[in-house]
């Protein structure tokens, strides 16, 4: 990958973690001294290496673990709350930002809310079982479903 | 990639469909921690393939579910 999308990358998710959304091309693009045509071009090149994903319209979906999307894993760590992707993301907040975080979200089954503390990596509430559909190998042919 | 309280709610989500594969939370926060750990480390680089499977191994997710292929 080259190091100014590796630059571009980092931007993106600082400013996704500062804002507790996603940031648009013309914030990132302020951010780093380039033109919104240049973020939008190495946003694009990012999606199709896997390191984001965008939605049709070329906006920021995921900057995995982080959600641009409102899902039913809300997680507030350091003071500041964002939105995961599923479960997996939701557990990777925290790890991505090595602070302890709050998981807020509920039985994919029953909807049953299930509020989860994680503290040094360790989740409070040991007996919830975590399920994964899709095999690894699929992952990334539909990363939305997944 | 979802939470469950207990196999009989992933049993009824299910629906008949046949099952993926279930670890514990606890499983689930190793991985987190492995898996997303340098993701906002200014070093980050782009993870290869065999890197996120060596990842997957580490917390014991093997055999041809967890094959990243």
């Amino acid at each position: 990958m080259d190091p100014a999308d590796i630059e571009l990358r980092n931007a993106t998710y600082r400013r996704f973690v500062q804002l507790g959304r996603a940031p648009t091309a013309g914030e990132v693009a302020g951010a780093i001294h380039r033109s919104e045509a240049e973020v939008r071009e190495g946003w694009r090149r990012l999606h199709d290496a896997h390191a984001l994903v965008l939605d049709s319209a070329g906006e920021i979906r995921m900057a995995n673990p982080f959600s641009a999307l409102a899902t039913p894993f809300r997680v507030e760590a350091a003071g500041t709350s964002w939105y995961a992707n599923c479960a997996w993301d939701a557990f990777g907040i925290g790890a991505a930002l090595h602070v302890d975080s709050v998981i807020d979200t509920e039985c994919a089954d029953c909807h049953d809310p299930v509020r989860v503390q994680v503290r040094d990596g360790r989740p409070d509430d040991e007996d919830l079982l975590f399920h994964v559909l899709v095999p690894a190998v699929s992952w990334w042919q539909d990363i939305g479903f997944t | 990639m979802l939470l469950f309280r207990s196999e009989g709610h992933i049993t009824s989500w299910l629906a008949g469909r046949e099952p993926g594969a279930t670890i514990p939370v606890t499983k689930l926060a190793q991985l987190a921690s492995a898996w997303w750990g340098d993701r906002l480390d200014p070093r980050w680089r782009p993870h290869a393939r065999e890197q996120n499977q060596a990842i997957l191994d580490s917390v014991g997710l093997t055999g041809p579910f967890w094959s990243l292929g």
